[in-house]
């Protein structure tokens, strides 16, 4: 039976509501999760807590600008089976000169293409039932991508290039897919109605002290606010790249390695800033308007 | 079931087809919905494609099954007190609830979002939690005999009702939807019966939960409330001129300018080299090559008022191109019309021969900028011919102009312009009609 329990996270890992239904809702259907949400909010996380927390086999893609579905999929390696069919040839010929020593084929056999196919991970997810496939940052790959991948999840089955192995999967045992996206390329509405949605909205204060406390357990109260009203606060100046969880908790690491009270006194002078601002153009905003209303963080100003 | 739903999502500009209700059915179907709290978080996975898709999805939502229409400009709490299902809703809560308590409006709104966006995640929680409670608990004998535990009758009740209905049967389900559906024909009949008594939701009666047994709900409801009135959860106005709310929709339309091809090639060098490594066996090997190319030279007209406000969105637009595709980006500016110079900086000091410009690559793409509306002796034949040698060099030139497309034909000068080359509105669906026009041309 496919893995439809309702996961609601890990110790490390907190899953908002509404995320984990979603995600429930992808399994039971055996359909892909399609997370999107700005960067650093934990998408790419929640296949590998998921499976880390259930002991299931992960299978990861991480797409890229040179993806194609091959890679997903499965790819005949035709150098290797160029190479062995010589060597076959080569080994003949040494025989003949009555030489004993043999080239290796490495356990191939070139009359067997199986062993030639190299399997992606989406043939590997699709070969062990209940597994997790994350592909991540579908939106950075090439324009055609997402629509020949469409084709390749539409059916439970895939057909292995050249040796026209079948890898096919029942509904039950379907892997759960997560697929990822930054939002830089607009997708296909067909992929789209191919999938289940989800945005990850970004957490609010009480989810947030949440997941910095499940990261982070060791910091006091006190600090931890301090740092969020720091950290919404950036977040509100409009920058071009507004600082996300993930900076947050890269920050709160380097804070943490003071005490407490000096600790606070780093967060309002804003040390460690560059864990939290990621362009120049941001950098030098914030220090123009921290220096015009040095009250805005009830602290002393930078510098 | 539910065959309206489609159309009247449709309405909202969300795409909802036959296809969203046999997915729906499926889901009920696997028994994910329990609630209409359900509905609103199963549908949203279905019909919402994008954030944007959110506002009008939760609107939709809310007009549909509970009869609620929110206003463009009301915050979900103005649409839900104006309601009339809020107000059945309210007499009947009332009725039932603790005569001692008095609930503040906010509190009556709070409830009512809880009991809307209840889902069967939550109920679950609350069984469970009750029974964690329950075993947890040892003092709980003591605390009753003092009667400090106050877990009343009824909301053992209701805990056992939750956990009746969490086994509500598929048709027993449908049933109750058509019925809603019914109920909202008849408007005299009022709201829903999803809340209150008879409905769906088994916390008809009895208000807010006591003693740690946490109602849930607050999630969807927090939601709703906050997707209402924020811009980022509605779609721009594609047909709006560019401005900084929709920059990015054109930005988006406009990297379809991008030409991108991928090609394996054989690697000739490292063939060699490992065929020669291994004493004369020339294996093929593969490299894949990718080339991204963004070749375009925009002309802005910068003269004159009626250009003024666009011109510093249409700057930061290609700008943002810029910074992230860091290749061929040329910004010329010119005041009305082409003659034979147009200039490389704002203030049009530097002086750009177009004679100079025809020598750049033919596969350059070009976008002029501008309102075209001048006085007819400015579009003098120099000025003609100058625009179609351009055409006729870089065979993907447009036109993209920011006055109102339905003004067009009442400016002489514009209908010259629209003959020499394609014209498009400076909208981000304009932008994309472009792009797409050039693309279409791109037989070289």
């Amino acid at each position: 039976m496919a893995e439809t329990t309702y996961w609601t996270g890990s110790e490390k890992y907190l899953c908002d509501t509404s995320l984990a239904q979603a995600f429930h809702m992808a399994r039971v259907l055996g359909m892909p999760l399609l997370i999107e949400g700005e960067p650093g909010t934990g998408k790419t996380e929640l296949p590998i807590h998921y499976s880390n927390s259930l002991g299931l086999d992960l299978h990861v893609y991480p797409v890229g600008s040179k993806s194609t579905v091959d890679q997903f999929v499965a790819k005949f390696d035709h150098v290797k089976y160029l190479r062995d069919s010589q060597i076959e040839i080569l080994n003949a010929q040494r025989e003949e000169k009555g030489l004993d020593s043999r080239l290796s084929t490495g356990g191939r056999n070139p009359e067997v293409l199986a062993d030639y196919v190299a399997k992606g991970p989406a043939a590997l997810a699709y070969s062990s039932p209940n597994s997790v496939l994350l592909i991540d940052e579908i939106d950075k790959a090439p324009r055609e991508f997402p629509n020949d991948l469409l084709y390749a999840l539409s059916h439970r089955k895939f057909i292995m290039p050249e040796s026209g192995e079948v890898v096919e999967i029942s509904e039950e045992d379907m892997p759960a897919i997560v697929i990822t996206s930054n939002r830089e390329q607009e997708l296909p509405t067909a992929f789209k109605g191919r999938c289940i949605y989800h945005y990850i909205d970004f957490p609010d204060k009480d989810i947030l002290s949440k997941i910095i406390e499940k990261h982070h357990p060791d910091i006091a109260d006190e600090v931890v606010n301090v740092a969020m009203d720091v950290f919404y606060h950036l977040r509100k100046l409009g920058l071009e790249r507004a600082p996300t969880t993930r900076e947050i908790l890269n920050w709160l690491k380097y804070i943490k390695q003071s005490a407490s009270k000096e600790a606070i006194e780093k967060i309002e002078r804003l040390e460690g800033l560059g864990a939290l601002i990621k362009t120049q153009p941001d950098m030098d905003k914030v220090q123009r308007l921290l220096r015009v209303d040095p009250n805005n963080f009830s602290g002393p100003s930078l510098n | 079931m539910l065959s309206s739903l489609p159309a009247s999502f449709r309405e909202y500009g969300l795409s909802a087809d036959v296809r969203t209700l046999l997915l729906l059915r499926k889901v009920i179907d696997r028994g994910l919905v329990k609630t209409l709290g359900d509905m609103y978080t199963v549908l949203r996975g279905i019909v919402v494609k994008e954030p944007a898709d959110l506002g009008p999805y939760t609107k939709a939502y809310y007009r549909y099954f509970l009869d609620i229409a929110i206003q463009n400009g009301d915050s979900l709490e103005d649409a839900i007190l104006r309601s009339e299902t809020f107000e059945k809703w309210k007499t009947q809560f009332l009725d039932e609830a603790d005569k001692d308590t008095n609930y503040t409006q906010e509190e009556l709104i709070n409830t009512f979002l809880d009991q809307v966006h209840l889902t069967h995640y939550d109920i679950k929680e609350v069984i469970n939690g009750k029974e964690i409670f329950d075993k947890e608990d040892p003092d709980l004998k003591d605390k009753e005999a003092e009667g400090e535990y106050d877990m009343t009758e009824r909301e053992a009740r209701k805990l056992e009702k939750m956990a009746d209905y969490s086994d509500l049967s598929l048709e027993e389900l449908l049933e109750r939807l058509e019925k809603i559906k019914e109920q909202q024909k008849s408007r005299h009949e009022g709201g829903s019966h999803w809340i209150g008594t008879g409905g769906i939701s088994p916390f008809g009666h009895g208000g807010a939960a006591k003693n740690g047994v946490r109602i849930g709900g607050t999630g969807g409801g927090k939601m709703a409330r906050k997707v209402i009135g924020d811009r980022n959860y509605y779609p721009v106005d594609r047909d709006a001129i560019i401005n900084d709310n929709n920059v990015d929709a054109a930005l988006a339309s406009i990297k379809g300018v991008i030409e991108e091809s991928a090609t394996e090639n054989l690697d000739i060098p490292v063939t060699i080299q490992s065929g020669l490594k291994r004493g004369g066996l020339f294996l093929p090997e593969m490299r894949s090559d990718k080339s991204e190319k963004l070749q375009i030279i925009v002309l802005i007209d910068n003269g004159g008022y009626s250009m003024s406000p666009f011109v510093k969105t249409v700057q930061e637009l290609f700008r943002k191109m810029k910074t992230r595709f860091a290749h061929d980006l040329e910004v010329f500016y010119f005041h009305n019309t082409v003659y034979d110079v147009v200039y490389k900086d704002a203030r049009r000091t530097k002086p750009f021969e177009v004679k100079r410009l025809l020598k750049y690559d033919k596969h350059y793409r070009v976008f002029f900028i501008g309102d075209a509306s001048m006085a007819p002796y400015e579009l003098d034949s120099e000025s003609i011919q100058s625009l179609q040698s351009i055409v006729k060099k870089f065979k993907k030139t447009v036109w993209l102009n920011p006055e109102p497309l339905k003004y067009w034909s009442f400016t002489y000068t514009i209908q010259v312009v629209q003959q020499i080359m394609e014209m498009f509105p400076l909208t981000p669906n304009g932008i994309e009609r472009a792009v797409q026009h050039m693309n279409k041309k791109s037989v070289v």
